[in-house]
């Protein structure tokens, strides 16, 4: 950033990609575009992905495919993760590599992997040629989106050898969703502010899984106009919207209630702020189902038994 | 050479003010003209009300404050310190104030004053270090008041370091609390922030207003200062204190709003201005006219996204620059 002169400049750059993967909201709001979902022979950096022994040495540097693998029954196989994985509960028993985004490629080589997991962000691309030159087969994965959620758990449960279960974990995820759709299908669709950040202030935007989840919920983003996965708005842009309804971390939520600015906004004045648990709807994974749900009961309390 | 002349400031007066009811009315509501004169006199709706009256007046004074006071701390220092490079951040102002938001976002206060405070405290600290490297250097001899630069650029370098090795180990929410500060925003203003501001820019602006004839005896070089009875170390490092202690109340309120402090200075002296007072007043008036035009851009040119203010600056400031370079060549 050359705003801040030129020594800040390596430091924001470097926080900048930090930030990306390590804050799980922000990855979304960091990564834009999705690609069809498909089980080629190539993963997302293009580079061919082996089928081979079952793994049984699995580093996974990416809390959605950590959670995607316990769910299809390889958590015991798992020797690394980073340090942001949190569910479930017993990833935070595997030990913690570090980083996701640019991770420290010796401390990941050390505990000798035979499937390394990595999220497909620009940033990683150095890592990945790195442990596919050192022998270890790599798996680089975009998961931002509900369909490359889909995608992922197919993969994984490719070169798992396991495709059944697999195809199980989606259909009870896509059942849920589907259940979600169909119960909200017919009502009418309030409109939702999501509150990310506070200042400035951020929300989603179409590019986001959450609008996604925002949809099948039976909601409209009021900022689904926006392409991107998150953009920066305004207070009064905000209010020239005006939401039904406001969604927010209970941080967020308090600051909303703290702050006389947030009176412009009729839902604020209103009081009609959900407090969402950010840690249920922060990654596009295998908790896709349980997001949609509490969001649903929310925005249409009732409609869901 | 261009020669100032009187009616200048009428025109830079003109400028400021035109830009401010610009940026007043303009925005992501559209609000007519008549509306905002009743709004701002407190009549019509009351949502319009709040929008004129909390959202975007506040806002605008911010931004031209900040701009008022990057830009009359950059004149100071380049006229002092002798270099057309110095500028507040360049001292370690900016960053001893990221050290400061850094270290609270770190300890989990999100809390308006408390970053206002501890970016203050972080980039006043920083200067004094820089003072004191300063002194050390000069090994009990005679300071030459470049090393005060050389001094602030080193703790700067040091303070980024800092940030970089505490962020390493720092919790996602920190990180991205702080960086977004470090971008720099007028979008948090309030109208406490504003009045704070308003209250340190009067008390160090004016300080620099009425020693403005030492930074014209310093301009000329520490031995023609020393000829004219002027102690140059003193004066160098008090003018030095004020213009940082002015940048930094900026930095405390907005974050880091590039380039202003810089750029401005040269577009007030490109004007025919020598002397410092009148410069440092033109070199405000000037600054606060571009921040307020950058702030207008950054909320209205993408909508309904909003642009970061620092990126802005130095987009409208650099072409601005060289028509001016261009005029005077």
């Amino acid at each position: 950033m050359l705003v801040a002169g030129i020594p800040l400049g390596g430091v924001s750059v470097l926080l900048f990609r930090r930030s990306l993967l390590v804050v799980p909201v922000l990855a979304v709001w960091a990564c834009a575009d999705s690609r069809a979902p498909s089980l080629g022979g190539n993963d997302d950096f293009g580079d061919p992905i082996r089928i081979g022994a079952s793994p049984t040495r699995i580093v996974s540097l990416n809390p959605a495919t950590t959670e995607i693998l316990f769910t299809l029954g390889a958590g015991t196989r798992l020797i690394g993760r980073t340090k942001y994985d949190s569910w479930p509960d017993s990833a935070k028993l595997i030990p913690p590599l570090g980083d996701g985004i640019q991770p420290n490629v010796e401390a990941v080589l050390a505990v000798h992997p035979d499937l390394v997991i990595l999220y497909a962000s620009q940033d990683n691309r150095p890592a990945a040629g790195r442990f596919r030159a050192a022998g270890v087969n790599t798996l680089s994965l975009k998961v931002d989106h509900i369909s490359d959620f889909r995608r992922s758990v197919l993969l994984l449960g490719a070169v798992l050898h396991d495709s059944a279960r697999a195809k199980t974990v989606i259909d009870s995820v896509y059942r849920t969703l589907d259940r979600v759709r169909s119960a909200t299908a017919h009502l009418t669709r309030p409109t939702v502010f999501w509150h990310i950040w506070d200042a400035p202030i951020i929300t989603i935007g179409s590019g986001s899984f959450m609008n996604e989840l925002v949809d099948i919920a039976g909601g409209k983003n009021v900022y689904a106009d926006i392409a991107g996965p998150s953009a920066q708005v305004s207070l009064e842009d905000i209010s020239r919207r005006d939401p039904e309804f406001i969604l927010a971390g209970p941080i967020g939520k308090a600051q909303i209630a703290s702050d006389p600015r947030w009176k412009i906004v009729r839902a604020a004045r209103e009081n009609r702020v959900f407090a969402v648990d950010t840690m249920v709807v922060a990654r596009p994974s295998v908790r896709l189902g349980e997001a949609a749900v509490s969001l649903a009961s929310l925005l249409h309390p009732g409609t869901l038994r | 050479m261009t020669r100032f002349r009187g009616w200048y400031w009428l025109f830079l007066i003109a400028a400021l003010f035109a830009i401010v009811a610009i940026a007043v009315a303009r925005g992501a509501v559209s609000v007519p003209l008549a509306a905002v004169f009743e709004a701002l006199r407190g009549r019509g709706d009351p949502t319009v009300v709040a929008i004129v009256r909390d959202l975007r007046l506040p806002r605008v004074v911010l931004a031209a404050l900040v701009g008022a006071g990057l830009a009359a701390s950059g004149a100071a220092l380049q006229g002092s310190l002798r270099n057309p490079l110095a500028e507040p951040y360049l001292l370690g102002v900016s960053g001893g104030a990221a050290v400061g938001a850094v270290i609270v976002f770190a300890l989990g206060f999100t809390a308006d004053f408390a970053v206002t405070l501890a970016a203050f405290v972080g980039s006043v600290a920083a200067v004094l270090l820089a003072l004191a490297v300063s002194r050390v250097g000069a090994r009990g001899q005679r300071a030459d008041l470049r090393t005060l630069l050389v001094a602030g650029v080193i703790v700067g370098a040091f303070a980024n370091a800092a940030i970089m090795v505490a962020l390493a180990k720092a919790e996602p929410n920190t990180i991205r609390g702080a960086l977004f500060w470090m971008m720099g925003s007028a979008a948090d203003a309030n109208w406490q922030r504003v009045g704070w501001l308003a209250a340190s820019i009067l008390v160090a602006g004016g300080a620099l207003v009425y020693w403005a004839r030492e930074i014209d005896v310093l301009s000329l070089g520490e031995e023609t200062a020393a000829s004219l009875g002027v102690n140059a170390e003193k004066s160098g490092r008090r003018v030095f204190l004020i213009a940082a202690l002015l940048a930094a109340a900026t930095v405390a309120v907005a974050g880091l709003v590039g380039f202003v402090g810089l750029v401005v200075p040269h577009i007030a002296r490109r004007m025919g201005l020598r002397a410092h007072r009148p410069l440092v007043l033109a070199a405000a008036l000037i600054g606060a006219t571009l921040v307020v035009a950058a702030d207008l851009a950054a909320r209205t040119a993408a909508p309904p996204t909003e642009l970061p203010l620092g990126a802005i600056t130095a987009l409208l400031g650099v072409p601005f620059f060289l028509v001016q370079l261009r005029r005077a060549a």
